[in-house]
């Protein structure tokens, strides 16, 4: 009994021990909490800031107001939330931390600019839970005082650990932005000297003119008040521009200066444009000194001549710069309070402020997120780099670009769209942790693979300076190169992704799934936390391109790219030992077609049922390396048993004859091969395959016979997803096309909706294959092809849900296909699946590269023994029975030839077929 | 910058401490807001010798003086100790101030105790900024108490900063390298007997993963000693190579709390004495591994060590709290108890977890041929494993708990589901998601553990 006075005892110390108040314990505050709020929830330490999600903040302190928030990336005040934006303000903008001197240096007879380099500040507010990376610098403007405007970008987050170890990518990008306003900011800053100079010089003249004539009209020796108040008027003026031609040549020097800050990122080209503009302005406004030694001694003469200059200098400018009409300046300017300061857009020329500001967008989009994901990516991308042998088989694309990443340097670039080399970073940081690469790549200027962005940058509107002219030509062919290059895969992609969506909602609201906690799987806020910072540039935005045209563009590249590996398919340099038996048993068909592809059957070990790497790897090639091995032109066989669509024209006569009419039909109808089921023509992205890894989840737990079928495709038996429902046959291609080991950069092995039959070529070609079931002689011929070739395939009956597969007793899967699995989210079985898939590809790569495993140890050895000691590996070192063995022999198939022709780039890099006399069975729910 | 620095005030008092090899740290500071006259310096630590650059004392007072700034507007609750960390390239350092309230002459005043680094250190220093942060928070709270007495807080003071400048001091000199070459290592071993028993190697590293890649390596033979303490780092990420070190060769450093693994050398009998304190207070658990007898320890779990470490805090600072004389500063190698609280000395344990994931790695990196970058495609492989699983569980914990929101309930289903199932594995597993989320293991493992925990006390008690 719980009231029971025996318990008594354990009930009076709720704290453990902390209950009772001991004269000489030590007051909590002076001591540590013994059970701290991150033991009962290690979520909760960033729940009580009064903000959703981090966010960035651009503050003033304002001469007039103090310090005041001027803006916030994002601009919804819902991620502010009641956070008190003017108080954070007060507190990151309370210090001065730059700290120089500004105004009249002593000795000086002119006001100083001061130079003084970004200071970067960690501090936090630990009772409101915000703490900001704190970014500060100075803008010049003529009317504030010192010239000098305080500013801050702020990068504020609710976890003081997330600033703390992305210090130095944060101080990057916030260094880029930085330079980038500062460099707006000096053009602007010439430009209104210049439109001083040009005022101070137009009231010269006039008070030079009045003071003329009022010199004319008085008496010699006598000066009148008024004359003597002009005259003081006119040094005055003369002052001023001294000063200010003055501060147009500080502001020009600016760039000259020895750089302080090691962390300080700049671009060569908008520092040497910066520089001659100024220069420009420099020698221009050095003419303005001769009206200052108008003496009267040769009135008429030099005011003829310098009238006559200014004149043509007049012209000149007015044919610059119609708008601008010089204005007279009065003596006395207006009181501090009464001037209207310039707003921060007005201090910088606007194509930096709006290139500023991009910036500082996508440094938003790429630190949101929580940390131990931000964390995890980066950690997981740089062991993927170590490893690229193996990344084919199930991992996203890395991309070439960003090799720089891998070395632990984020590679700046022009916030206004020069060319990445021109900077130059004075000490390139280490990162510890860094942002989405793909978000840095979407930034990158002139990126072929992202016309949108030069697109973007070239439509600005305030593009119209100097510097930039010389830009845009590049970029126009390049874009318009990257814009025909990429069209079929990119509007498939956006079609193919719309109508599965269409169809994926549609589905939805048609047929819920029995498991109710998988709808309840969009809790944006959740998700938003951890997994938002997957955004891939031009994921959700769609182009609109009607479809049926899209896949004929996609076809036609498709086509030509065919073209091309045919071509270099003679050429082609296989040393893979391929199993002749195999060849032998499917009649021959398969590699008669391509003399090319014999050649290395002959000659082989008929006994080796794997093709594994039979030589000691360092006897092949430099393996310590990025294992770049194979001669550049090599192609898989795959590629000859491409349908050839032009070039060598007779298709037929590269396969059998037997083939030949259906390969003739599946050529005709190949509008349905543009589009893969992931990445619909594009790359496949992370954010694709985790949507796809909640179908997974739901195939896992729908079907129990879900193993069977994964098996399957694990193991290189191509699975076919027959359906009459074109959105559900889809959905289920998507899901399962996890499971394809080396599916291609962009999903090339998979084939997510044919509607006519298929031949052998494309069982070679295709992995999974999604079929419309259709009742008409198309279907009937269909129907002939799957059980024609129900030999090499596995059938999934999407509308009466069978299975008709050899049957699986293995225990590898049963940890991924486990339909009583309690994972809850797709999000999460996709990363329980990626750890799995991740182990089987490891497994394989051990069984490849064992080398004694492959090679007979002694002269006496026969092939018998060497396959028998790698049967004993596989069944006793690892493990596995038959079934699971045969999933580990495909992936080390598929790694031997990917490492052997690494060209093919994998996805190419068909494998024979492989068979065996297990009858099918048939599985039902 | 002398021309912008205000006067050094005479009553700033100085310590040069003498530091074997070179030391990074320009100065630490001591300052407060004086109530009259603004923010003061009232001591300076600077290292003897040679500096990368020269600071004057003007120059030290002018940038702690400037940590305080702005500090007049703090409204952190009472015992809080903030953390700012400035870049201020227009003076070329890197200031980190640790900002807390204190007791002087009776008033409460704002203070600020900081180091200064020069900004050439900034790569050298992030790593390490948790390490000196957390060492610095835990001499405040005994500082404050100090205070609070009306003793002088600079004695306490000391005795972490000079430590932290041998810390730094050392880490420029012996910290393991970012990029390890496996050849350094034991994984390069022709067979896997080569270097040390193949137990023994599967036991240190299962291990070493374990307590968060928390290792201490002790050994006669400094070569091997450092062949080992590499081998563990090959398992640490690069930014926790950074705070990991080698052992010097002649004689041995001191234990340095925080570090991911350290080599330390026996002396001439044969023996390393570990300082029970130092060890306790490390944010992980550590595995003891001793090179010369093929022995592998390890703390209890992070949960575990945590509660322990908590209580030892609390006892030492009401050990503090208690003392009646400045002069009697409880020396840190004695070992605090109290009425409820008597730690358990013998801290190191046998590894009672046995795993598939580190065996299974361990038998078959051997299999591929050393020399040719395999070995370090496989440990690449295995470590991805590792991290993936790591966040898959931490996923799945934050799923079934609605991020915390609901206690956690399926710790069976979970090993079941994510194929750990083998106590060493989930151990393994977990440590990884510990340093991802801290306090993971408190949040899982905690309910059974305290309410076991109290009721041991409860029945000493009695």
């Amino acid at each position: 009994m719980i009231s029971s006075p025996d318990v008594v005892a354990f009930t009076k110390e709720d704290e453990f021990g902390q209950a009772d108040p001991d004269p000489w314990a030590v007051p909590e505050e002076f001591s540590v909490p013994l059970s701290p709020i991150s033991d009962s929830n290690p979520w909760a330490k960033t729940s009580y800031a009064k903000f959703t999600k981090d966010f960035i903040l651009i503050s003033e302190f304002s001469e007039q107001v103090g310090p005041q928030p001027l803006l916030t990336i994002p601009e919804d005040p819902k991620v502010c939330g009641t956070f008190d934006l003017n108080y954070f303000s007060l507190r990151i903008m309370s210090v001065d931390y730059q700290a120089s001197f500004v105004g009249h240096p002593p000795g000086s007879g002119y006001p100083r600019l001061s130079f003084v380099e970004d200071s970067r500040v960690v501090l936090g507010d630990s009772k409101e839970g915000a703490f900001a990376y704190v970014h500060h610098l100075t803008l010049y403007d003529l009317e504030a005082r010192g010239f000098v405007r305080p500013f801050c970008m702020a990068y504020v987050s609710a976890d003081e650990r997330k600033i703390m170890l992305q210090f130095q990518e944060l101080s990057l990008r916030f260094s880029q932005a930085s330079e980038c306003l500062k460099a707006g900011n000096r053009r602007a800053f010439a430009k209104e000297l210049q439109r001083k100079l040009r005022d101070l010089e137009y009231t010269h003249s006039v008070l030079q003119r009045e003071e003329g004539l009022q010199r004319e009209a008085g008496t010699q020796r006598m000066y009148s008040a008024h004359a003597v108040e002009k005259a003081n008027e006119l040094a005055n003026v003369e002052k001023s521009i001294y000063e200010h031609r003055d501060l147009l040549r500080q502001i020009s020097s600016y760039n000259k200066r020895p750089r302080r800050d090691p962390q300080a990122v700049s671009c060569e080209k908008c520092i040497n444009e910066c520089l001659s503009e100024c220069e420009q302005l420099i020698e221009k406004y050095a003419k303005l000194a001769r009206p200052f030694s108008y003496t009267g001694k040769d009135e008429t003469g030099q005011e003829g001549q310098k009238d006559g200059e200014e004149v043509a200098e007049e012209g000149e400018d007015v044919k610059r710069r119609p708008s601008y009409t010089p204005q007279l300046i009065k003596a006395k300017s207006a009181k501090c309070f009464d001037k209207r300061l310039k707003t921060l857009q007005e201090l910088c020329d606007v194509t930096f402020y709006d290139a500023t500001v991009t910036l500082l967008k996508e440094t938003e989009k790429g630190f949101r997120g929580d940390l131990c994901y931000l964390h995890t990516r980066r950690l997981d991308k740089a062991l993927r780099r170590k490893q690229r042998v193996t990344n084919f088989l199930f991992e996203e694309d890395l991309g070439d670009d960003d090799e720089e990443d891998e070395r632990g340097i984020l590679r700046p670039f022009c916030a206004v769209n020069h060319a990445v080399d021109n900077y130059t970073l004075l000490n390139p940081p280490h990162i510890v942790l860094g942002t989405e690469p793909l978000v840095l790549d979407a930034l990158e200027p002139s990126d072929p693979c992202h016309p949108e962005t030069s697109n973007n940058q070239d439509t600005e509107p305030g593009l119209v300076e100097s510097h930039l002219d010389s830009s845009p030509s590049d970029q126009t062919l390049e874009t318009q190169g990257s814009s025909e290059g990429n069209k079929g895969s990119f509007s498939s992609d956006k079609s193919g992704l719309d109508l599965a969506e269409k169809q994926l909602d549609l589905a939805k609201s048609e047929a819920p799934y029995p498991d109710s906690e998988l709808t309840h799987e969009p809790d944006m806020e959740r998700e938003s936390s951890s997994e938002d910072m997957e955004t891939t540039a031009g994921d959700e935005d769609g182009d609109g391109t009607p479809v049926s045209l899209l896949e004929v563009v996609s076809e036609l590249e498709a086509s030509r790219e065919d073209q091309c590996e045919v071509i270099t398919d003679g050429a082609s340099d296989i040393l893979i030992p391929l199993d002749s038996a195999c060849c032998m048993a499917q009649e021959g068909f398969l590699y008669e077609a391509s003399p090319a592809e014999i050649t290395p059957c002959v000659g082989k070990s008929s006994n080796l049922q794997t093709p594994v790497v039979n030589q000691e790897p360092q006897a092949l090639l430099p393996i310590q390396d990025d294992y770049t091995v194979g001669s550049p032109g090599s192609e898989s066989p795959a590629t000859g048993l491409e349908l050839p669509v032009g070039l060598f024209g007779d298709a037929v006569s590269r396969t059998s004859v037997e083939e030949g009419s259906d390969c003739t039909m599946s050529a005709s109808t190949g509008s349905d091969r543009g589009a893969s089921p992931l990445g619909y023509g594009g790359v496949v992205t992370l954010r694709q395959r985790k949507k796809a890894g909640q179908g997974a989840l739901k195939f896992v737990r729908q079907y129990p016979f879900a193993m069977q079928a994964l098996w399957c495709l694990l193991s290189g038996r191509t699975l076919v997803v027959l359906g009459v429902d074109e959105g559900r046959v889809r959905r289920l291609v998507s899901a399962l096309a996890l499971f394809v080991p080396a599916p291609g950069r962009c999903g090339e092995r998979v084939q997510a909706w044919l509607s006519c039959p298929f031949t052998l070529t494309d069982l070679q070609r295709w992995k999974l294959i999604g079929l419309q079931r259709v009742a008409s002689p198309v279907g009937s011929s269909m129907l002939y092809s799957l059980s024609r070739y129900s030999r090499y395939i596995s059938i999934l009956d999407a509308d009466h849900k069978t299975l008709r597969c050899p049957p699986y007793r293995g225990k590898l899967l049963a940890n991924i296909a486990d339909h009583r699995t309690y994972i809850r989210r797709g999000s999460t079985y996709f990363l329980h699946l990626q750890s799995t898939l991740c182990e089987m590809a490891a497994k394989a790569f051990l069984f490849t590269f064992t080398h004694h495993l492959h090679l007979p140890v002694s002269s006496t050895e026969g092939p018998e023994v060497v396959e028998g000691r790698r049967r004993c590996f596989l069944q006793e070192q690892l493990g596995l029975g038959e079934e699971d063995s045969q999933i580990l022999l495909y992936l080390s198939q598929l790694i031997t030839q990917h490492y052997l022709q690494p060209s093919t780039g994998g996805s190419a890099a068909a494998t024979s077929f492989s068979f065996n006399y297990t009858t099918s069975v048939l599985y039902k729910i | 910058m002398s021309s912008g620095c205000p006067p050094q005030s005479p009553a700033v008092a100085k310590s040069e401490v003498a530091i074997e090899g070179e030391c990074p740290l320009l100065a630490a500071t001591f300052a407060y807001w004086d109530n009259i006259l603004g923010p003061r310096v009232r001591h300076i630590w600077t290292p003897k010798g040679e500096q990368l650059m020269f600071l004057s004392d003007g120059e030290v007072t002018f940038l702690a003086n400037h940590t305080l700034n702005g500090e007049i507007l703090r409204s952190a609750e009472c015992g809080a100790v903030d953390v700012k960390f400035f870049v201020l390239a227009e003076k070329g350092v890197i200031i980190v101030s640790l900002i807390f309230d204190g007791e002087l002459k009776g008033d409460k005043n704002t203070c600020a105790l900081s180091i200064i680094l020069p900004q050439t250190e900034l790569a050298f220093y992030l790593p390490l900024h948790t390490i000196c942060v957390e060492r610095l928070k835990h001499v405040i709270r005994k500082g404050r108490i100090w205070m609070q007495k009306g003793y002088n807080i600079i004695s306490v003071l000391s005795l972490e900063i000079i430590p932290i400048m041998e810390l730094l001091a050392s880490m420029k000199s012996h910290h393991v390298p970012e990029d390890i070459d496996i050849k350094d290592t034991v994984l390069n071993d022709d067979d896997i007997g080569d270097s040390c028993h193949e137990d023994f190697l599967h036991k240190a590293v299962s291990s070493h993963l374990q307590t968060c890649g928390c290792s201490i390596v002790v050994g006669s033979n400094p070569e091997k000693v450092n062949k080992i303490v590499r081998t563990l780092c090959l398992f640490l990420t690069p930014a926790e190579r950074k705070c990991s070190r080698l052992c010097k060769a002649d004689s041995s450093f001191k234990y340095d709390t925080g570090l991911f693994v350290q080599g330390l050398l026996k002396d001439s009998t044969g023996s390393f004495v570990l300082p029970f304190r130092q060890v306790l207070y490390s944010p992980y658990p550590t595995t003891h591994i001793d090179v010369d007898i093929n022995t592998v320890k390890q703390m209890p779990p992070c949960h575990e060590h945590t509660y322990n470490q908590r209580r030892y805090m609390r006892s030492e600072l009401t050990a503090l709290w208690k003392t009646d004389s400045e002069d009697d500063i409880p020396p840190e190698t004695v070992i605090h108890t109290d009425e409820t609280f008597t730690p358990d000395l013998n801290i190191f344990q046998d590894v009672m977890h046995k795993d598939t994931l580190v065996k299974s790695f361990i038998d078959e990196v051997f299999m591929l041929k050393p020399g040719l970058s395999l070995r370090s495609t496989y440990l690449a492989q295995f470590l991805l494993l590792l991290h993936r699983k790591a966040l898959t569980l931490l996923k799945y914990i934050e799923d079934e708990t609605q991020k915390g929101k609901k206690p956690f309930r399926s710790l069976r289903n979970l090993k079941t589901d994510l194929d750990l199932t083998v106590e060493g594995d989930l151990h393994i597993i977990m440590a990884f998601a510990e340093k991802l989320r801290a306090g993971l293991h408190s949040f899982v493992f905690s309910k059974p553990f305290y309410t076991s925990m109290q009721e041991r006390d409860v029945f000493t008690t009695f």
